[in-house]
């Protein structure tokens, strides 16, 4: 961030320095063509200043444009608006400097030209003309005088003639005048000059001119200002009219035809001279102007092109860094909005300044801040609804209470597990189905769907009712309970049925009953039947000797009739007393074959009346179990059948064994059938409970021990009626202890889980 | 294929074309350039010692450029500069200059007495000439220009003395200048002439 601050600090500093030099430069070049002497020197370095700005700016406008278009090309986010901004302002800068340009060139072109007129031109050179003129006629008049004084100099020499060249001079208000021979000797010399130099000599031109015998004349500007007029004539050599003397004085060297030459350096006077410096001067200013006409364009031109240049590409780079610095956040802004399009809800942007564009970052920045915690706390309470979901999951299918959930229209939702076993049937493939259409299913959960249905179909939502299903292997006792969902608008959004099996409930509750009962009869009857048995038999003994024959067989018939149903009370009391009995199981390892047999052929010697057919699994070889108690269970099975056979011809019974194996657990089914008249329908439930019987003897108490010891085992007991007639009872007895453990946990689990819920 | 290849050629025969008419306008050009160019050439210098004082004798063949002969009949005032340098002649260093003398002279043209006038601006003599390259003659006839005086040069070491004559520019008007930067028709400048010193 501070690096950042001190790059675009730096930028500014440069850009601002940079263009106060080329501001600077522009300033001296306008100057120097303005014609001032100062700048004179440097132009040259301003020129080249000027021209490495252009190039300077041309590079960086042609580096951006090239970065430009390759952002174009790429679809870059913020690539269009920039090339759109850029044009914008290099069209908004062209314009009008276009128009600047293209109107001042027309007026200098036109105000330098202006300058000029030919009228003026032709009257300066008409001045001039005129001055020329005055000023030849002036000389022309020196050049008549002179030539006329030449005479006076003709043959004169030595002092003569300088004395007479010095009146000529003074005539002619000469200001030197000199007489010079061959290899520019001077004869002569006279100045009006007090501090005269060196007599002037001629030139070649004036030795050409006068060999020629022609006047030499000119007209010279003087160095300290001013003009004179010179004047050389060719002197005739006639110097020997006055005497050889003299130029045997002078002229010895020379000899008697030396060429001599007068020069005559005469002033102009200074009001001419003046007046005429005067034209010149305007004149040659004019011819100087007229010649530097299009210099002065070309570098107007120049320094209003390159002023122009530096305006445009300064304008044209500031056009690329403004719209790079404007289009930057929303470049940013945009790349944030994709991020967070993405799902990246972390993303900041740096706020570029405290403008609108900022506020539009902050507010950004704002946003996915929110947007992040509001994913956050998402996340959070889905995570928690994840978790309660999976604890209810876990709860529900532990339960061994069955709980059924529906839609409001009676489509299948959830089931748990337990559900499934105690129906007797797997729901797992029908969720979603209408209750009802369940195909395939067992007789107890049809029963079930029917009550469920009457109840909903009647708008019935909230109800609680005990129900006896009646299934394949028996009846079930279920508690099942109807409760409707919360949904919106008081309308329920479906509704859960709960229902436990309480079967083994009711039953343990009535075996608990009757074992009360007969320990209680054992008790309160066994007592007493003893002292009346000895009190008969004593009446019997006593009294028999003494009595008549007809009174003692009176009293024989009712004391014996009294001993005869006071022991079979005893029996029953004693079946009572055992099946009140604590268990009390001792396990011992037993070939069941070999038992069955065994108690099979003492009934066969018993009931001659009755076949006893056996049908044993060779594969049982040996059973864990009470080997007594088993002996009873066949006992009690057999003797209920021959009873149930009792005044039936061929009556039959049939005694199976068979080994089950479930996964690694082992079974053994004792199956007993006989062709008897079979359970009556009206106690086929209570079969097992303790005085329900169908006999017209007998305790009812045989079925209810069987089942008492069958328990006791970890076993299981069915009864039901053979569709040819005659009953069938089914034990399931465990083989071994593995097996015994897994049938009696089957059997507690559901009944702990009970206790627990009530 | 065939289009493709015709309209290669054509263009190829273009290209050949305009490379040959822009070499022969550059060839124009510059032969029209070196006839208004003028030209700076020194064609001799000589030395000689008198009473222990160098001597430059130096014949420069002035011929001004169209442009600087119209400038001068204008009322510009040309400057010509001879440069003169005397240097000892080192072999493994760079030569060491001994002494610089700059001889400058005015041309300037006088429409009155429609003369040019020749200055020389470091003695003041002036003289006034009818024709321009009477002018220019005067001005090429160096003759006994005093340089160094003897002793400053060391006997037995090898001096050089270098000449070069240049219009000089620098003190024209803005304007002027800022062409005289940019055409090459004023950028007026003889070779270095060198010329072995021997005392």
């Amino acid at each position: 961030m501070a690096t950042n601050n001190l790059k675009r600090w730096l930028t500014i500093i440069m850009a601002t320095l940079g263009a106060a030099l080329l501001f600077i430069s522009l300033v001296f070049l306008s100057k120097t063509t303005q014609n001032s002497a100062e700048f004179g020197r440097l132009q040259t370095s301003i020129l080249l200043l000027n021209a490495a700005g252009v190039a300077v700016l041309l590079t960086l406008i042609l580096i951006n444009l090239v970065t430009l278009v390759r952002q174009y090309r790429q679809h870059m986010p913020g690539a269009r608006l920039t090339a759109r901004m850029v044009t914008m302002f290099v069209v908004l800068a062209v314009a009008p400097l276009g128009l600047v340009y293209y109107f001042s060139l027309q007026f200098i072109t036109r105000d330098i030209d202006s300058w000029f007129d030919v009228q003026i031109e032709s009257a300066l050179d008409d001045a001039m003309l005129l001055s020329r003129t005055a000023l030849e006629n002036r000389t022309r008049e020196h050049l008549d005088r002179l030539q006329n004084s030449m005479g006076r100099l003709q043959g004169l020499s030595g002092p003569n003639l300088v004395a007479e060249l010095e009146r000529v001079r003074e005539t002619m208000g000469a200001e030197e005048m000199t007489i010079v021979g061959s290899n520019n000797r001077i004869i002569a010399t006279s100045s009006a000059l007090e501090a005269a130099g060196v007599p002037m000599r001629p030139s070649d031109e004036i030795r050409l001119q006068t060999r020629q015998g022609l006047p030499y004349v000119s007209f010279d500007p003087i160095s300290s200002g001013g003009f004179q007029i010179r004047i050389a004539l060719k002197l005739a050599a006639e110097g020997a009219v006055d005497g050889v003397g003299l130029f045997e004085n002078f002229g010895a060297e020379g000899g008697a035809d030396e060429e001599r030459i007068l020069l005559a350096q005469i002033p102009v006077a200074s009001n001419e001279s003046d007046l005429a410096e005067g034209v010149q001067f305007a004149y040659m200013r004019y011819r100087e102007l007229a010649f530097l006409r299009q210099p002065l364009k070309v570098s107007f031109t120049l320094t209003l092109t390159l002023a122009l240049l530096l305006a445009l590409l300064t304008a044209v780079s500031g056009a690329f860094y403004w719209s790079r610095r404007l289009v930057a956040p929303i470049q940013d802004l945009v790349a944030g909005t994709r991020a967070v399009a993405k799902g990246h809800f972390d993303t900041q942007l740096p706020v570029p300044q405290r403008d609108e564009i900022g506020f539009l970052v902050n507010s950004f920045n704002e946003m996915t801040r929110r947007l992040a915690e509001a994913r956050e706390s998402a996340e959070q309470s889905r995570q928690q609804v994840e978790s309660e979901r999976a604890n209810l999951a876990v709860i529900l299918a532990r339960l061994s209470t069955g709980v059924v959930a529906l839609e409001s229209d009676l489509r299948l939702r959830a089931v748990n597990q337990a559900a499934g076993a105690i129906l007797g049937h797997e729901f797992e493939a029908h969720i979603g189905d209408k209750l009802g259409d369940f195909a395939g299913a067992s007789a107890m959960t049809q029963q079930f769907v029917e009550l469920c249905r009457g109840h909903l179909d009647k708008g019935e939502t909230e109800w609680r009712e005990q129900v006896v299903l009646r299934g394949d292997v028996g009846r079930q006792v279920l508690m099942c309970a109807c409760t409707a969902l919360p949904g919106e608008a008081d309308k329920a959004s479906g509704y859960v049925i709960v229902f436990d099996d309480i079967t083994a409930l009711i039953q343990a509750q009535r075996d608990a009953a009757w074992g009360e009962v007969a320990r209680r009869l054992a008790h309160e009857i066994k007592n007493p039947l003893t002292p009346i048995q000895l009190s008969a038999e004593r009446m019997r003994h006593r009294f028999m000797k003494k009595m008549d024959s007809e009174d003692a067989r009176v009293l024989e018939r009712s004391t014996h009739t009294i001993i005869h149903q006071v022991e079979a009370m005893k029996d029953m009391v004693n079946a009572f007393s055992e099946y009140a009995r604590a268990p009390n199981v001792d396990l011992t390892i037993f070939d069941l074959n070999h038992l069955v047999h065994e108690v099979a052929e003492l009934y066969r010697v018993q009931s001659r009346s009755v076949t006893i057919a056996l049908e044993l699994d060779t594969e049982i070889t040996v059973l864990e179990a009470d080997r007594g108690r088993v002996r009873q269970i066949l006992h009690n099975l057999i003797r209920n059948s021959i009873d149930a056979l009792e005044g039936q011809e061929q009556g039959r019974i049939e005694l199976a064994t068979r080994l089950v194996r479930e996964q690694d657990l082992k079974f053994v089914d004792i199956v007993v059938r006989d062709n008897g008249p079979g359970i009556q329908m009206d106690i086929v439930e209570q079969v097992f409970d303790p005085y329900v019987t169908s006999k017209p003897k007998g305790t009812g108490l045989g079925l209810a021990i069987v089942k008492k010891l069958v328990e006791e085992h970890g076993g299981r007991i069915y009864a039901n009626n053979r569709d040819t007639g005659g009953a069938r009872i089914s034990i399931r007895l465990p083989m071994d202890e593995d097996s015994r453990t897994a049938m009696l946990s089957r059997a507690a689990q559901p009944r702990e889980n009970r206790r627990e819920h009530a | 294929m065939s289009g493709l290849l015709t309209s290669m050629a054509r263009r190829v025969a273009i290209c050949n074309r305009l490379i040959v008419s822009v070499l022969v306008l550059l060839a124009l050009t510059s032969i029209a350039w070196s006839a208004e160019q003028g030209r700076f050439a020194i064609r001799t210098v000589f030395t000689d010692v008198r009473d222990g004082v160098i001597y430059l004798n130096a014949d420069v063949d002035y011929e001004l450029s169209e442009v600087a002969v119209e400038a001068l009949a204008s009322g510009v005032d040309l400057t010509i500069e001879l440069q003169i340098e005397v240097v000892r002649d080192r072999r493994i260093w760079i030569d060491r200059d001994i002494a610089s003398l700059l001889q400058r002279y005015q041309l300037s043209y006088q429409p009155l007495s429609q003369r040019y006038i020749t200055s020389n601006l470091n003695s003041g003599d002036q003289l006034s000439f009818a024709g321009l390259p009477a002018a220019l003659e005067h001005l090429g006839r160096v003759r006994d220009l005093p340089v160094l005086d003897d002793t400053l040069l060391k006997p037995g070491k090898r001096y050089e003395i270098r000449v070069r004559a240049v219009l000089d520019t620098r003190d024209f008007a803005g304007p002027l200048r800022l062409i005289t930067f940019l055409w090459r028709d004023w950028r007026l400048a003889s070779e270095w002439y060198e010329w072995p010193l021997i005392i």
